[in-house]
């Protein structure tokens, strides 16, 4: 936890030049007793002691909040927001540079002014060149306002995390196999699909849209349609990493975030299969995340670690080094 | 503020604006001293204008030819400087000038920007050595507003710059919109507040100086009274306001009048040309001043004159009375001084060197001088050493048989009486001079009738000496107008003439036959104030900032601890108690303390108002925010970290344990459900006891 008064302090390259000058002028002032050059050592000085004042009161009252993306891929951009609000009630704060500061992301935002009680907002690009668990740990604001002479910074603690999925790359093919088992499979029993199950009686109330017009018009009275379930097509993604390290664990799980989205894209339930867990198959947005947040979690295991478990059901997809 | 055009400057525009303005101020400030030259202070303004005119044009281009013409001009500096022609410092502002016409032409970048103020900054320092003007102060106030104007904008601008790119940047540094009147008044406060903690750390810093590389004064020329009258000049006598001496009496007059009545001698003009007067005699150092006479003098007036720079020509000036004693030495100097007094035979005291810097000392001189009816009967035996007042050159008839109708067969101060008496009153000041005549003193006194005060003075020494009376012309000034500074200012235009006869046993004796209303100047005018004003405001200048040294910084800090010694006193109610310093520190120290406290207390509640003002919070509501801050911390330290933006609901499905309070805070603080205190504290106690249990299994784990 860094306390709230800590403060940096670092010269500016002018700010060096005008300290250098300051002293110049304070030392020629010592040697010849010229009140006019005490004068202006005394305008410098002041300035200097201005420039903290009011560094100081930019700084202060300032609060921090970072506004993480809800997806980030591995190498694609994505944009993390600073926001940036002026607690105090009538100062306003200038030449506020926000910058990430111990974590694993690096970026900064500037923002010129922020009025008094106002909020802005200001977002840098962050590309991502690996999967997995990013920290922020704490925001830095600083400001080299006014003058520019000296960069006052607080850092404060805004700490977060960011899952970054793995990197987007082009599915595989599918084998032959895999290729035979694909398609919606029928289901002997009642359903919403498209194959008729049986005929029967139109009961009052029911939808019209159920009433087969055909048999109706042939047996003189309202016959209803009964169709197939239909079961989606279920795929099980199974990657075994207990023997992938580095560079080829990173190429595996790449395929099978790949076949992952590909799969649920074609509309299939699919879960995967690794070694030490296991995702059970759905579908849609949130199974999607679930499944790509695993995989970009997915760290290496040893020998000992229980080997993946394919779903009985499902068609098996394994990815392969 | 409003600009040009009615419509606002652009950030870049502001920002360009004020940096040519510190760069304009601080060659002012340079400028004022008088030691750049005419081509120097002409070349500024001419490159300026260009700059802003055509500037553009030639930004970029070139650059040989200006590194060339620089480099040659520090050649040449550089060379006069070793062959003494030139001084350092000057040389130097005369480069930091070059410099600046030469960045003002290539102003592209946030950097050129940069180094203009810095440029600027080393003018300014240039001219703090070269000028002890009023009007450096003035050009120092101004460079102090445009100087934080520009430094704000030019940081404003590079941090847009460096912080949005060139694409980004465009739109901003374009906009109207920052430039604005109110941030114009804001960064002028900032550098009111500047000023002021300049002040502070002038009148503060220790003055202990090395004084290894002074620098030499110039030398000016001198416009003085001069050693001879011609009064065969043609046109008027110019009413010159200039001020050619300051001087405190000692004691003041009595009801401290506006103007002053008294004589400031100069000289003794004694050997008559025929068309005017000249001195004689060389001047021998001074050890001591002659006693007027046996007995310590009666009355004493100690004048403390400063003769400006421009009219200090070697000549001591006192005022009225016999001169017992003149002190170069500045009051507290422990120098010696450099100036040496000297007197010649008429008693005309005068200094060397001359070095065409102003001149400060005190003079005393005993007032006591005797009336008419003393100086009666001292008879006419002159010592032989009066003989050149005693010289009468060969004169109109009519002067001579004039002298004699007016004094002859008197008592020689009853004569000098009627004379005086006589050309006082019959005759007419003027200032139109007579031109070439013969004779002037003829012209005057029956021709023309009226003259100006050298020709009374002229009239009634050649009278005089006529009839047997020694006398001579002597020059100075007569008056003296009171200034808001505390001084007298005796002006270029208060030159006068007067008369000196000599009775034995009194010596010699001051008479005025100018008639009372016409001695000194007729200063009344718009230019005049104005003069006295400008003078008046020098004088504190110099006073407070030029010549503030070690010793007045002492006598201040004596002043102030008196000040606090006393206030004590004054408060403790007791006339001479010890320790009143420390009452008053204590005081002191008590004031800011409640002072101190006073201010977080007024922040607080104006704070809390504020608050309550935007989204008043029920007494629910507030137990809410308190229980969550206090979960929070909790949390916090048994090492489960959050994010401020982590909502309660998300907090509870990652922190079990924190599950209660989060439900109790969200439907209390945004659900408007009843939370009471007994509650908040029970479910608080739970998370502990939870998060204990939650630290232990972690340890056993």
């Amino acid at each position: 936890m860094t306390p709230a008064w800590k403060r940096r302090l670092a010269f500016t390259r002018m700010g060096r030049w005008y300290t250098g000058l300051t002293i110049g002028i304070g030392l020629a002032a010592t040697n010849t007793g010229n009140n006019l050059l005490f004068l202006v050592l005394g305008l410098l000085l002041a300035s200097i002691i201005v420039s903290g004042i009011l560094s100081e009161q930019t700084l202060k009252g300032v609060h921090l909040e970072r506004r993480l993306p809800a997806v980030a891929t591995a190498g694609q951009p994505a944009l993390i927001g600073l926001r940036a609000r002026n607690g105090k009630s009538r100062a306003p704060s200038f030449s506020l540079e926000i910058r990430e500061r111990g974590g694993d992301v690096a970026g900064h935002g500037f923002l010129v002014v922020l009025p008094a009680r106002e909020s802005g907002e200001v977002a840098y690009r962050f590309v991502p060149q690996r999967r997995g668990l990013h920290r922020f740990r704490q925001l830095e604001i600083a400001t080299r306002a006014p003058f520019g002479l000296f960069e006052k910074s607080r850092p404060l603690d805004v700490p977060g995390e960011m899952v970054v999925f793995p990197r987007a790359v082009p599915a595989p093919p599918l084998s032959a196999q895999a290729l035979a088992r694909a398609g919606e499979q029928p289901e002997d029993r009642i359903g919403a699909g498209l194959e008729v199950h049986s005929l029967r009686d139109h009961r009052p109330g029911e939808d019209s849209r159920s009433i087969h017009w055909k048999s109706t018009a042939r047996a003189g009275r309202l016959i209803a349609v009964d169709r197939e379930q239909e079961r989606r097509r279920r795929i099980c993604v199974v990657l075994d990493q207990r023997r992938l390290r580095g560079e080829a664990l990173e190429r595996a799980v790449e395929q099978a975030a790949s076949l992952v989205v590909r799969e649920l894209e074609g509309g299939a339930e699919v879960s995967l299969a690794v070694a030490g867990d296991f995702l059970a198959a759905g579908s849609g947005e949130a199974h999607r995340c679930a499944a790509l947040r695993l995989l970009a979690l997915l760290e290496e295991r040893g020998a000992d670690a229980a080997p993946p478990r394919p779903e009985a059901e499902a068609a098996v997809i394994e990815v392969r080094e | 503020m409003r600009f040009p055009g009615a419509r606002r400057p652009t950030l870049l525009q502001a920002q360009r604006w004020a940096g040519t303005l510190t760069a304009i101020f601080a060659f002012v400030a340079c400028a004022v001293s008088g030691e750049m030259g005419a081509v120097m202070v002409t070349l500024f303004p001419l490159a300026l204008a260009g700059a802003s005119l055509g500037g553009a044009r030639f930004r970029g281009r070139a650059q040989w030819a200006w590194t060339a013409l620089l480099g040659g001009a520090l050649l040449i500096f550089a060379a006069q400087v070793l062959a003494g022609h030139l001084d350092v410092v000057l040389a130097a502002a005369l480069f930091a000038e070059l410099l600046c016409i030469h960045r003002l032409w290539h102003r592209r970048s946030g950097r050129d920007e940069v180094i203009l103020l810095l440029l600027s900054l080393l003018l300014l320092c240039a001219g703090a050595a070269l000028a002890a003007e009023l009007a450096f102060g003035f050009a120092f106030l101004a460079f102090a507003v445009s100087g934080t104007w520009a430094l704000a904008l030019t940081h404003l601008r590079s941090a847009i710059e460096a912080g949005r790119g060139p694409a980004g940047s465009a739109a901003l540094l374009d906009s109207r919109r920052i430039a604005t009147p109110a941030l114009f008044a804001g960064l002028a406060a900032l550098a009111l507040a500047g000023i002021a903690g300049a002040a502070v750390v002038f009148f503060a810093f220790p003055r202990v100086t090395i004084g290894g590389l002074r620098r030499t004064s110039r030398h000016a020329p001198v416009a003085g009274l001069g050693d001879r009258v011609d009064l065969s000049q043609h046109g008027t006598v110019a009413d010159d306001p200039r001020v050619a001496l300051r001087v405190r009496l000692d004691p003041e007059p009595e009801g401290g009048p506006r103007d002053l009545a008294m004589h400031w001698r100069a000289r003794t003009l004694s050997h008559w040309t025929g068309q005017g007067w000249r001195s004689q005699g060389a001047a021998i150092p001074a050890m001591r001043l002659p006693q007027r006479g046996p007995g310590r003098p009666s009355a004493v007036l100690g004048a403390d004159i400063e003769i400006v720079g421009s009219f200090a020509d070697g000549v001591v000036l006192t005022p009225e009375g016999w001169p017992v004693s003149v002190d170069f030495r500045r009051p507290g100097s422990p120098r010696p001084p450099a100036q040496r007094l000297y007197r010649n035979g008429a008693g005309d005291l005068f200094y060397q060197p001359v070095d065409g810097n102003d001149l400060r000392y005190f003079v005393a001189v005993d007032r006591d001088e005797p009336d008419l009816q003393a100086l009666r009967g001292r008879g006419g035996q002159y010592p032989p050493w009066l003989a050149p007042d005693l010289e009468v050159p060969a004169l109109d008839a009519r002067v001579q048989a004039l002298a004699q109708r007016l004094g002859g067969g008197k008592d020689p101060a009853d004569a000098v009486a009627a004379i005086e008496r006589w050309l006082g009153t019959a005759l007419r000041y003027t200032r139109e001079l007579p031109g070439e005549v013969a004779d002037p003193v003829a012209d005057f006194l029956f021709v023309r009738r009226a003259g100006h005060c050298e020709l009374f003075s002229s009239a009634m020494v050649l009278m005089l000496r006529s009839l047997g009376i020694p006398a001579r012309n002597v020059t100075g000034y007569f008056g003296g107008r009171r200034t808001g500074a505390g001084y007298y200012a005796v002006r270029a235009g208060d030159a006068h003439s007067w008369v000196e006869v000599y009775f034995p046993g009194a010596g010699f004796v001051r008479f005025d036959p100018t008639p009372a209303s016409a001695r000194g100047s007729a200063q009344e005018g718009l230019r005049a104030r104005a003069v006295l004003l400008w003078d008046g405001l020098q004088q504190r200048w110099r006073a407070f900032i030029v010549e503030y040294d070690l010793i007045t910084q002492a006598r201040a800090m004596r002043r102030i601890a008196q000040l606090v010694d006393e206030t004590g006193r004054r408060l403790a109610g007791k006339g001479n108690a010890p320790g009143g310093r420390a009452r008053v520190t204590a005081m002191v120290l008590a004031v800011v303390l409640i002072g101190a406290g006073v201010i977080v207390l007024l922040r607080r509640w104006g704070g809390r108002r504020q608050r309550r003002g935007s989204f008043a919070l029920t007494a629910d509501q507030e137990r809410a925010v308190r229980l969550w801050r206090v979960a929070r911390t909790m949390l916090r330290r048994s090492g489960m970290e959050t994010a401020p933006a982590t909502t309660p609901r998300e907090l509870a499905r990652r922190m079990p344990a924190a599950g209660e309070v989060a439900v109790l805070y969200s439907d209390a603080r945004w659900g408007f459900s009843p939370l009471s205190a007994s509650t908040a504290r029970a479910a608080l106690k739970r998370l502990r006891a939870a998060l204990r249990e939650q630290v232990a299994t972690d340890r056993a784990a």
